[in-house]
């Protein structure tokens, strides 16, 4: 598979990778949601496990490839103000004050960008400003956070004090509908998308939560005969892919979403373990499916203190399954550099594609 | 049949071919059938699956768990509270006793869960094709050394188990036979799999390679021929004593309990004509393992078995957790349910040894015992849970109960459970030191549902409750 995915007047070039499988540092431990920070950071939210290991917020340094930075680590376990159960969403506001959800205790709790805990607030319910298993966060221009009060299958809109100040949707498949809501985002006029997790789709809202439009339709391409299953729920490796796969334009439990400043719209197809790329206006353009061909560095230092890891790679015959998204969960574009920010969850670790503006085919002849 | 003697007989099918039921879900049953309900627990695929993505959905690390409890466990635990498939999940776990592998050598969660899905996926099928998956299987091939079974070395651990305990049992073969079965299963091993740093973990996948694989002529079980594995298993299949020896582990884990594995060659089954008819089956459906648990459900002698199996921690659990409800999502403290069947002797997706895990009174030592009794104890205690509110407000609807009602209609709901003159009336002995329970007056109704959570983990405490 090419590094460089060209499609419809499109040029996507992968970059770089950032991580690792840690539960504390330098890396990352199923990370569910990000958020890119006024200062060239990234804040990425990480779910951890049973253990109660790898709960936290972590801020990274975002530069050129290679110099990538863990600024702080915050939101770890714990009881109290500050830590959290099942960490999940984060936001950053215009002062670079950190909005995440914790999705068991159903709060909304505010950190300075340096991991200084602020306030929280929330309350187990279903009424205006309570909260079912908050999950995606964005901050609008007004200084107002959007939750997707996921549990509730609704948008509530509070102010970054925790005032309640309005709500959009109810349950359902119907336009404006939801099941299970996970990610949001907003374009630059402040429209609202918001993965639809369970309908399989992504709904677009206008900033007063009338809905606009709807993306995508649910799909899973069946895996060919010969393939090999990198977990039995995918993704499949397959020497033989069918032409058609992966079809554009289906999606399997989307998660979250990013607009572009060209107006182009990428869905994060956990299930189908891509990244959908759409226009404007909906129409399906294509896929990046994850070419971490390149190790990470905080991945190769690991490699690197492990020589029996060394020599187990060198005689693994195909690495593709390891270039390839498992299950990511979120996705952010960055204006100011053109990167698309890809959580590759179940790998730990970011991939980096650029939206190449000035794209020349490479050099055939070397 | 009496209409109590239906719910009596549907509670003991939905114990031993499922994780038991409410008392709702037995009179649905009930209304439906016991035929129909069998071929239902035999044909899942009109039930819909478990949804794996809501699982991941909240416990994203059950899918690719490395070698660390218990988020393996987590993940299998939550196919087994909410699967709507029971007689699927039950047969999952039924052949990772029998084809056992564990993670004490195998270090990987995520290579056993993955075996997991291939016996919930083949579990009632073609037992030769089953077979040749497993034996095709990574995890087993590194759990029993075929990776380092060589045409120029041969490792026998896999043909040896294979014979011993996957088809055949001891006594029905020859050392040359484990010789020769070993040789056909040369070259039969796994490309190198990607590390697990940095990025967690990646699957095995199967190779076979010829140039390491014995071509030589072989002699397995009075058969002469060039045989590959596929042969040897073929031959096995074809042996009265397969279908015997597969049987009687049907029997076993489903009717009532049997001596261990190795007494087997020493020991005759506790009831010949069961495994001969259901070894009939077998053979006249060319291995399909479906036909023999239909015969096996309908049979008298299942019908008349309830109780004769203690239960296992697996059972404890599950059935305790899907009785009272509450657990259809993920949420925090999943990890430690799901290690409790370890605690009672059980470590799920870790059998102790090739052999899988002791049964029948092998479970209970005064440790597993009082595992068993405090946990089923707390959880029907815990009156916030849905299943315990639904019992309490059927003994509400009666709104007065003497203490002989109470312990009735407990035994009742929480089974029914049959039990002995002697502990129905230290149960009731109880039961009258409270005096009769009333719902009539708010203080009284809460007096009367505390006492009623206490008289179920009464039972729960009780011999007669460990069996199923």
């Amino acid at each position: 598979m090419p590094l460089t995915t060209v499609s419809n007047g499109r040029t996507y070039d992968w970059s770089y990778a950032i991580g690792r499988a840690a539960a504390t540092g330098t890396g990352f431990n199923y990370p569910q949601t990000m958020c890119l920070g006024n200062d060239g950071d990234i804040f990425v939210a990480n779910r951890g496990n049973e253990n109660n290991f790898g709960m936290r917020v972590n801020r990274l340094k975002l530069a050129a490839p290679g110099e990538e930075e863990l600024l702080a680590e915050f939101f770890t376990w714990g009881e109290g103000d500050g830590h959290s159960t099942w960490p999940f969403g984060v936001a950053v506001d215009s002062h670079s004050n950190v909005y995440v959800s914790d999705e068991w205790t159903n709060t909304i709790s505010v950190f300075h960008g340096n991991g200084t805990f602020l306030r929280k607030w929330g309350k187990t319910g279903s009424g205006d400003g309570e909260l079912l298993r908050p999950a995606g966060l964005v901050c609008d221009q007004h200084g107002n956070v959007i939750v997707v009060d996921s549990g509730n299958n609704r948008l509530q809109v509070f102010s970054g004090d925790g005032k309640f100040l309005a709500k959009y949707g109810k349950g359902g498949t119907g336009d404006g509908e939801f099941n299970q809501p996970w990610g949001i985002t907003l374009d630059t006029a402040g429209n609202i998308y918001v993965a639809d997790w369970k309908n399989h789709r992504v709904q677009k809202l206008s900033p007063k939560g009338e809905f606009l439009m709807k993306i995508g339709e649910y799909g899973t391409v069946p895996a060919p005969a010969d393939a090999f299953a990198v977990t039995y729920l995918g993704p499949h490796i397959s020497s033989t892919l069918p032409e058609e796969f992966p079809k554009a334009g289906l999606l399997n439990h989307p998660t979250d979403v990013a607009v572009d400043s060209d107006g182009d719209i990428y869905i994060a197809d956990w299930g189908n373990h891509r990244i959908s790329i759409f226009d404007s206006e909906g129409r399906p353009l294509t896929n990046l499916l994850g070419d971490a061909q390149v190790m990470s560095k905080w991945g190769q230092q690991s490699i690197d203190a492990n020589p029996d890891m060394m020599k187990a790679l060198r005689r693994v015959r195909n690495l593709e399954p390891q270039w390839r998204f498992c299950f990511p969960t979120a996705v952010d574009f960055n204006p100011k550099t053109d990167e698309i920010i890809v959580a590759d969850s179940q790998r730990n670790r970011l991939q980096i594609y650029r939206k190449v503006r000035d794209y020349v085919d490479f050099q055939a002849n070397l | 049949m009496t209409y109590q003697d239906d719910i009596g007989l549907m509670a003991h099918l939905m114990r031993r071919a499922g994780f038991g039921a409410s008392r709702d879900e037995l009179e649905a049953r009930v209304a439906k059938g016991y035929v129909a309900t069998v071929e239902e627990l035999l044909n899942p695929e009109a039930q819909p699956p478990v949804d794996p993505y809501e699982l991941l959905r909240y416990q994203p690390s059950a899918l690719l768990p490395g070698g660390q409890p218990p988020m393996g466990n987590v993940n299998y635990m939550y196919y087994m509270v909410t699967t709507k498939r029971p007689l699927e999940e039950k047969m999952a776990l039924f052949w990772h006793h029998v084809l056992a592998t564990g993670n004490s050598k195998v270090d990987n969660y995520d290579q056993l869960l993955e075996q997991i899905v291939l016996f919930r996926h083949n579990g009632m099928g073609n037992y030769r094709d089953l077979l040749l998956k497993i034996a095709k299987n990574p995890t087993m091939i590194f759990w029993l050394d075929n990776n380092q079974n060589h045409g120029t070395a041969v490792n026998e651990n896999w043909g040896r188990e294979l014979l011993e305990l996957f088809s055949l049992g001891a006594g029905n073969y020859t050392e040359k036979d484990v010789r020769e079965a070993s040789r056909a299963f040369t070259g039969w091993t796994f490309e190198t799999k990607i590390p697990r740093l940095p990025y967690g973990r990646f699957p095995w996948k199967f190779e076979y390679r010829p140039e390491d694989h014995d071509d030589g002529a072989k002699e397995f079980l009075g058969h002469r021929g060039h045989f590959n594995g596929e042969d040897i298993i073929d031959i096995i299949v074809q042996q009265p004593a397969c279908a015997r020896f597969i049987c009687r582990h049907l029997y076993n884990f489903f009717v009532a309990d049997e001596p261990q594995v190795p007494a087997w060659s020493l020991e005759p089954p506790r009831d010949p004509a069961a495994i001969d008819a259901m070894a009939t089956a077998f053979r006249e459906s060319n291995y399909e393992i479906r036909p023999v648990l239909r015969l096996l459900f309908k049979s008298d002698f299942f019908k008349n078995a309830r109780y004769r199996h203690l239960k296992s921690p697996a059972e404890v659990v599950v059935g305790t957790l899907r009785l009272v409800g509450g657990y259809d999502l993920p949420k925090p403290g999943y990890g430690e349910l799901s290690m409790q069947p370890s605690y009672m002797g059980q470590d799920l997706l870790n059998p102790p040894s090739v052999e899988g895990w002791h049964t029948g009174s092998e479970w209970i030592n005064s440790g597993s015992l009082m595992a068993r009794i405090n946990f089923v104890a707390d959880q029907l205690g815990n009156q916030s849970l849905p299943g315990v509110r639904a019992i309490i407000d059927r003994l509400k609807a009666k709104t007065i109960l003497e203490p002989d009602e109470l312990v009735g209609e407990c035994l009742d709901l929480l089974g029914p459970v049959e039990v002995g003159a002697d502990t129905r009336r230290e149960l009731i002995d109880q039961a009258r030191q409270w005096g009769r329970l009333s719902w009539d007056s708010g203080p009284n109704a809460q007096i009367a549902a505390k006492r009623a959570t206490e008289m179920m983990q009464l039972i729960a405490a009780t011999r007669e409750y460990q069996f199923a």
